[in-house]
């Protein structure tokens, strides 16, 4: 029996912007158990990323449950869910966010930073995180001075250093090109392949065949849900 | 170990953004060092005009007669007053508030040396009058006593006069002429300096002799008094002139046989009540506000670059909402960076501005520029109104853009 890391009850989700309202998510009910690698796809303005934004407890729904680890996101405060975000998630952008002034392996003790883990045993969880990444060598460099291909790995492991229980990617190789794409892809199957959960957003369907299983979102709603391949 | 992090960040931060954290701290040292300076003028002008007005002594009296006013006599009576040497020693004798009290005769006079001649102001005086104008000599003596019993042909020179008529020689020892007799030179007065507040000329453009000499050479045929033209009182400070001035009147106005209250026949006037009605308060006013302009310019020049500053670094926040840092975390991380630039560029301004008074008070030379004084709560004031600019500027965006969604942040940028 598999346990849960995600269940969404009905979760909507709407933005006010300026005098209209945007329902990106109009109820969602989707189970994400430990392990699975997921792939959440739709075409574009179809709510995919707001849906891997709540997942990744970077936003709230307005409606609906949200549990993320048993636990009921709507229920507990900011600062909670801050801690949440720290320890159980590991985030994975299209656009890298690093930050460009720290050097990669700074980079990638920061969740650590604020979970107040002690510097010396930081410093060597973030070396093997970049070492499991291949990017060991590049430690000390800035982000300006690496490719895409390399900023993306330090992204994932940053996104690996707190052992997160779900690692989620939001078309993290939309931004690469087809080989160094093809690269990264390699890199979360073998995470996967690893024992971690991985939920993945992406429009493109090859992409999608990788996984055990896609979600189709159309219009803030499940399309349809089944196996990959 | 926390702290140690969060300073970390801050320096990395700072360090990369060297020319805005320049900028920012060049406003913080530059709108703390005009303060400081304007602050420390402002006191210095107010030390100025003060010194300017009380060069001759703070807490002198001056008081001449004029005519029994218009309501209290027919205009074709209206007698003319004068003081007497007697009135000076009853005033000694009944004042209460007032003394010493000394008396001046005035002429204006030719004095020459040499081929050099003027037309100068000469005054009658006694001992008393070296106190009561708190003047001291440079050189030689002052009038004493046994002169003025002797009626001594002496003279104590200004020191405007000793070089009108010396140049660079020393006068003491030497003889003048005034209108053609001959006087020994028997001292010369301590330089003033600039007077705000003077009877006649500046006590460096006047010439000193013993009263009953004066009176001797200046008989006045109508009486046969020794005649003063003006009386010269202390007072105890301040707040005590009006009683003085009361007293003075009173007693004055009993030997003369006029009505106390009669304002036309006997004037009194103090350097202490002239300065009174300068306007202080609005002159510190002024420097206030100009004070608290540069403080606001400057703070919102502060304001300018923490708004840029956080703005250009949302998704730096985003970033670090979204690996697991609280609310507090990042506004924690603003508030010490804008710290540090604060203190660094208010401590240094501060010290700037400090240094910038002092040096001027140090190198002053001209007579009535006013010299900064430098106050401790000044400089704090300074620093203290910078930093909390500084803060708030930093903190309200900064907190604003941590209570939104990270997702929302990540997204616009």
């Amino acid at each position: 029996m598999s346990t849960a890391v995600a269940e969404l009850e009905g979760v909507a989700k709407s933005f006010a912007t300026g005098r209209f309202r945007v329902d990106a998510l109009r109820g969602i009910d989707l189970r994400i158990d430990r392990g699975e690698f997921v792939a959440i796809m739709g075409p574009s303005g179809s709510g995919k990323t707001t849906l891997l934004e709540i997942l990744g407890c970077l936003s709230r729904p307005t409606a609906g449950r949200f549990s993320f680890c048993q636990r009921d996101v709507g229920a507990i405060g900011a600062d909670a869910l801050a801690r949440l975000r720290g320890e159980e998630i590991g985030f994975v952008f299209q656009s890298f966010n690093l930050l460009p002034r720290l050097s990669a392996v700074d980079n990638v003790e920061l969740p650590l930073v604020y979970r107040r883990v002690a510097p010396s045993e930081r410093h060597e969880r973030s070396l093997a995180c970049l070492e499991r990444v291949g990017l060991a060598h590049r430690a000390q460099h800035l982000p300006g001075e690496m490719s895409g291909g390399e900023r993306q790995r330090v992204a994932i492991a940053r996104a690996l250093v707190n052992r997160p229980a779900v690692l989620l990617a939001d078309e993290p190789t939309g931004n690469l090109d087809s080989a160094t794409g093809a690269g990264i892809l390699r890199l979360l199957q073998e995470l996967h392949g690893e024992g971690n959960t991985l939920v993945l957003v992406t429009h493109d369907s090859a992409i999608g065949k990788q996984a055990e299983r896609v979600v189709r979102i159309r219009d803030g709603r499940v399309d349809g849900s089944g196996d990959g391949g | 170990m926390i702290t140690g992090d969060a300073l970390r960040q801050v320096g990395i931060a700072l360090r990369s953004q060297r020319i805005r954290t320049l900028l920012t701290m060049f406003g913080v040292f530059w709108g703390t060092a005009s303060v400081v300076f304007l602050l420390s003028w402002g006191r210095g002008l107010e030390r100025m005009l003060e010194s300017g007005f009380t060069r001759v002594g703070p807490d002198i009296g001056i008081a001449w007669p004029g005519r029994i006013g218009e309501q209290y006599t027919p205009a074709a009576h209206r007698r003319e007053l004068w003081f007497t040497r007697g009135d000076i020693d009853a005033l000694s004798r009944l004042c209460h508030w007032a003394g010493p009290i000394g008396g001046e005769a005035l002429a204006w006079s030719v004095v020459s040396y040499g081929e050099r001649a003027y037309n100068e102001d000469v005054r009658g005086v006694e001992r008393v009058n070296f106190e009561l104008r708190s003047m001291r000599v440079a050189a030689g003596r002052p009038i004493s006593a046994t002169d003025v019993e002797h009626r001594r042909r002496v003279v104590v020179l200004g020191e405007a006069v000793r070089a009108r008529l010396f140049g660079s020689a020393d006068a003491v020892g030497s003889s003048v002429r005034i209108d053609g007799l001959r006087y020994d030179v028997v001292g010369v007065l301590a330089r003033v300096g600039t007077q705000l507040w003077r009877d006649r000329s500046a006590i460096d453009d006047q010439v000193w002799i013993p009263l009953t000499t004066l009176l001797a050479n200046r008989p006045r045929n109508d009486v046969d008094e020794e005649v003063v033209d003006t009386l010269l009182f202390h007072f105890p400070g301040p707040e005590h002139f009006a009683d003085a001035k009361a007293e003075v009147r009173r007693i004055l106005a009993e030997r003369l046989r006029i009505s106390p209250t009669d304002d036309e026949a006997i004037y009194v006037v103090s350097p202490a009540q002239a300065l009174s009605q300068i306007p202080m308060g609005d002159i510190g006013g002024v420097f206030f506000l100009l004070a608290a302009t540069t403080l606001v310019i400057g703070g919102v020049g502060i304001v300018n670059m923490m708004l840029d500053a956080v703005h250009e670094r949302r998704s730096e926040i985003g970033v670090r909402l979204a690996v697991g840092a609280r609310r507090r975390d990042v506004v924690g991380q603003f508030f010490f960076e804008t710290l540090a630039m604060a203190s660094v560029g208010g401590l240094a301004g501060g010290a700037f501005g400090a240094a910038g008074s002092w040096l001027l008070g140090r190198f002053q030379t001209a007579d009535l520029i006013p010299v900064p004084i430098l106050r401790a709560d000044v400089v704090l004031l300074a620093l203290g109104v910078m930093t909390a600019v500084g803060l708030i500027a930093a903190l309200l965006p900064a907190w604003s853009a941590s209570r939104v969604d990270p997702a929302q942040i990540l997204r616009s940028e």
